[in-house]
């Protein structure tokens, strides 16, 4: 039943998150869209993501409330209550496939190969990643230094 | 109650605004629920399976996420101050304005 609930909530608060006007109750909404992920996780055993992605929530959530602002426009109109109601309405109705089907059949013929054997009989996959992050840190960071040098010409 | 239709949900809202919206806050917001909805299918795939190494992998995937969403803030922060605006449609018209002036220069 909770699971049901949390389901519910978290395409609710994604559809708000993406068509709200208002850009700091969209990345609120945002936020929640992250704590229902991370309670879900935490429900279906896998704690450990769920700590990680509430961690990570955070700081990216703290990040967009800060330029949130900055990269919206202001808002000129409000969000109208029937607007409001009806995203809810589209939430609930989207949520319906995944509280009442299941293609359950076909993933646990997947998972009987062993999943987790297949990802880590990789060897280096974690390297690559981590070389995958720093890439992409370091592009950021080259990215940022080029734009601020051509700006103080 | 099945996690992989919950992730093909999300994943479809998340290209629906994607292709639909013209705020860069909405474009990065959608990019956010794609990596939501990919992160939810790994979580649920390996846990069903019990192997506890999968949530390690999850971590990485986490991280590149988290760095590829930190550049897109940056370069996203840079743009609307570049073009005072957060619109696609209108920076794009401010583009092409620039790029009118280069050439009859």
């Amino acid at each position: 039943m909770i699971l049901e609930i949390l389901t519910i909530g978290l395409i609710i608060s994604a559809c708000l998150a993406l068509f709200l006007d208002d850009a700091v109750y969209s990345v609120a909404a945002l936020a929640a869209t992250f704590l229902f992920t991370a309670l879900i996780y935490a429900l279906d055993g896998a704690v450990f993501a769920a700590i990680f992605q509430f961690a990570v929530g955070v700081g990216t959530l703290t990040i967009l409330f800060l330029s949130g602002e900055l990269l919206s426009e202001r808002a000129v109109k409000k969000t109208s209550s029937s607007k409001a109601f009806g995203l809810i309405g589209a939430g609930v109705v989207l949520s319906l496939p995944a509280l009442f089907l299941s293609i359950s059949g076909a993933t646990s013929a997947g998972v009987s190969i062993n999943f987790g054997d297949a990802l880590w009989s990789l060897n280096g996959m974690d390297v690559i990643l981590q070389g995958l992050v720093i890439l992409t840190v370091a592009l950021g960071i080259v990215i940022v230094l080029y734009e601020r040098r051509n700006s103080g010409k | 109650m099945d996690f992989v239709i919950l992730s093909l949900v999300v994943l479809g809202i998340g290209i629906y605004g994607l292709l639909t919206n013209r705020n860069l806050l909405k474009v990065f917001i959608s990019i956010e629920l794609i990596a939501i909805a990919a992160t939810l299918n790994f979580v649920t795939l390996t846990s069903s399976a019990g192997v506890g190494l999968g949530q390690a992998y999850l971590v990485l995937a986490f991280s590149t996420d988290t760095a590829v969403s930190a550049v897109i803030l940056g370069l996203l922060v840079i743009v609307s101050r570049r073009y005072g605006t957060g619109d696609i449609s209108q920076i794009l018209k401010v583009v092409g304005k620039e790029e009118g002036e280069d050439e009859e220069q």
